[in-house]
């Protein structure tokens, strides 16, 4: 064997075997519980079953898109704007940007409870005023609002990526070909930023379409999401995994074929994206 | 007819971060001229470039366009295009819709895009590669997109950032002719920024010698050969031995200890002056007949001609003969008065002109060599 060959594999192989008893053997258990019954037998109930969760289903997905659409407006003139700085200015842009991800994102989206609630920052500071109280938490906006604020940083850092390589003179030729901004924008910015909208978009939709936590925390119980009932199922003891794993291989296979179709919507840009 | 400038800059100073890149700079570059702006990188030539594209604005003095002030008119709505330093090709773009991105802009209709495309890709020597991608053409091919992408616009100004500079020597030469053809062909304005002195004086009607911030000289490219202004002209544009010397009076001249006859006037009696001689304008002679005598310190052989240095009375002289010498020779120089041109002494002054360091450097290098076992 190739010694070179060899060693590259030896340097991999802790990285594979974790990958094969954290990332492969949990997928395959999910697969085999979600196609058995209680008894262990083969069966398609579960998949077929699927049908009753699809307002869960619904609801997650809009509320993912919407809070996907929010982050990509923000983030897309934040990223320009980092651009045109200086240099030490667009590193501490890019460091407020990151910070917070270096939190925990329980802790983060805990926080908001404090700043939403009834007796919250926002309602204290109302009442001050005479107005108030405002119903802030435990509305669909609470939840789409948390999944903005936790996963922004996700939209920004890719579309940041891709616009800091662009050439800069690629935006003076179009303007002295006879852009004013809007067609500037129209015709080069927005094509040339699309690998990075595209990698922002996956990595701000996945885990705002699954997530249970920040429903839970900021959308009182009222709003039952995908990952809601999944993980309520799960809570239910070994009865219920089958149902639970059924409806997590669902939604998985529902966000690889977003993802085929966003990344086939993208051309052939392989450069400039960071997928994770 | 008398041709009407086409752009004026006035008194134009600018700044970045408090340096001072152009400094009180006046041109007037005339309707259908090709013009150059030849110096050293950081002497303010791109920026006289961008000053006119419209992406920049002076601090002070003002950007004439057909005897219009331009101050401040974004360059989305001046009349003039720019094909960029490394050609800016847009690379989601073919080169079909390379080309008709500025008719597409101005939104013109599609059967007008499609006659202006074919026509400029004749133009350019391109037709056929319409559906191409960008990044599939070569150096070469990239810069005839960007030409036929610019000049599809009917500019009436074609600002050239150093178009030529990515591309090797062979190609270099050929699209120089191209340029120069098709300027000629299209009667378009070219302001031309090279570092380039070849390229300058081949291309240019006129060429604008610049160096920080400020022109040192303006003339064809016979005026600035011949007739330098001054010591940085003088070394930048070709090789020049740059002495001091003493204007005696009108036509005779006094450098290296001798007195020469000339062809200049007008100065001073008495006033010290440069004086340039170029090294293929110096004959070598026997050294009883020279007007100068000297010993050949290094010998460089260059294919068409030899390099050779002269030592003369401490001053090492370049000079460029068919002949063959060798190091450690007597030779005399003669040097004819139309060879001797005179300037004023300039801030340039004794900056330029003595070859002795690059003679030490090949001796240098030639010492090197002979260490090696």
């Amino acid at each position: 064997m190739n010694k070179k060959a060899f060693g590259n594999k030896l340097v991999a192989s802790p990285y594979i075997v974790w990958s094969a008893i954290f990332i492969v053997v949990p997928l395959i258990i999910m697969v085999y519980f979600s196609l058995t019954d209680q008894n262990g037998a083969f069966t398609l109930a579960n998949i077929s079953d699927i049908g009753k969760y699809k307002k869960a289903f619904g609801i997650s997905i809009l509320y993912a898109a919407v809070a996907t659409l929010i982050t990509l407006v923000l983030a897309y003139p934040m990223a320009y704007f980092m651009t045109k700085l200086n240099i030490s200015s667009q590193r501490m842009l890019f460091m407020i940007v990151m910070i917070p991800m270096w939190m925990n994102f329980l802790i983060r989206t805990y926080s908001w409870i404090t700043i939403l609630a009834n007796t919250g920052l926002i309602n204290t500071f109302l009442s001050k005023l005479g107005l108030g109280p405002l119903r802030l938490i435990n509305t669909p906006g609470a939840v789409i609002l948390g999944m903005v604020y936790d996963f922004i940083p996700y939209m920004i850092l890719p579309l940041y990526s891709v616009m800091s390589k662009l050439d800069k003179s690629l935006l003076e030729a179009a303007e002295d070909l006879g852009s004013d901004a809007f067609t500037k924008f129209r015709r080069v910015l927005f094509p040339l930023s699309k690998p990075g909208m595209i990698s922002g978009i996956t990595m701000v939709f996945v885990p705002s379409v699954s997530t249970f936590y920040i429903s839970q925390k900021l959308g009182g119980n009222k709003t039952m999401l995908i990952g809601d009932t999944i993980e309520y199922f799960f809570n239910l003891g070994p009865t219920y995994y089958n149902i639970a794993s059924a409806i997590s291989l669902v939604l998985m296979v529902m966000i690889l074929v977003c993802l085929f179709i966003m990344n086939r919507c993208g051309g052939n840009d392989e450069d400039g994206g960071v997928l994770m | 007819m008398e041709k009407e400038n086409i752009v004026e800059l006035k008194n134009i100073s600018v700044a970045f971060d408090g340096e001072q890149v152009l400094d009180g700079l006046n041109l007037d570059i005339v309707d259908g001229e090709f013009i150059t702006l030849l110096g050293p990188s950081g002497c303010g030539k791109t920026t006289t470039l961008r000053l006119i594209a419209g992406f920049l604005e002076p601090d002070t003095g003002d950007v004439l366009f057909e005897g219009k002030k331009i101050n401040g008119v974004p360059a989305y709505k001046r009349q003039v295009n720019t094909i960029f330093q490394r050609y800016a090709l847009f690379p989601h773009l073919n080169v079909y819709e390379n080309i008709a991105f500025g008719l597409r802009v101005k939104k013109r209709p599609e059967s007008e895009i499609k006659e202006k495309v074919a026509e400029m890709l004749k133009l350019v020597n391109l037709t056929g590669l319409e559906k191409r991608h960008t990044d599939t053409l070569s150096g070469g091919q990239q810069q005839r997109v960007a030409i036929a992408r610019a000049i599809a616009n009917h500019p009436k100004v074609l600002l050239l950032d150093e178009p030529l500079a990515a591309l090797d020597l062979k190609l270099r030469k050929d699209m120089q002719k191209e340029l120069k053809k098709i300027q000629q062909q299209l009667g378009i304005t070219f302001i031309f920024v090279t570092h380039d002195q070849e390229e300058a004086l081949t291309m240019s009607d006129r060429v604008v010698v610049m160096d920080s911030g400020r022109i040192q000289q303006v003339g064809t490219p016979q005026d600035i050969y011949n007739e330098p202004r001054n010591a940085f002209v003088a070394d930048f544009i070709g090789e020049s031995n740059i002495v001091d010397g003493k204007m005696l009076k009108d036509y005779y001249v006094e450098f290296s200890g001798q007195k020469f006859d000339c062809l200049d006037k007008g100065f001073a009696a008495g006033e010290s002056v440069d004086v340039v001689v170029r090294p293929e304008d110096v004959d070598i002679v026997e050294p009883e007949k020279g007007m100068l005598k000297g010993v050949v310190t290094s010998v460089a052989f260059l294919g068409v001609h030899y390099e050779i240095i002269v030592d003369i009375g401490g001053f090492k002289w370049m000079i460029q003969t068919t002949d063959e010498h060798f190091a450690g020779d007597s030779v005399g120089l003669y040097i004819e008065p139309d060879a001797i041109h005179i300037m004023k002494k300039s801030e340039y002054s004794g900056l330029y002109g003595d070859y002795s360091s690059y003679s030490e450097e090949i001796d240098h290098l030639s010492d090197a060599e002979e260490e090696e076992p």
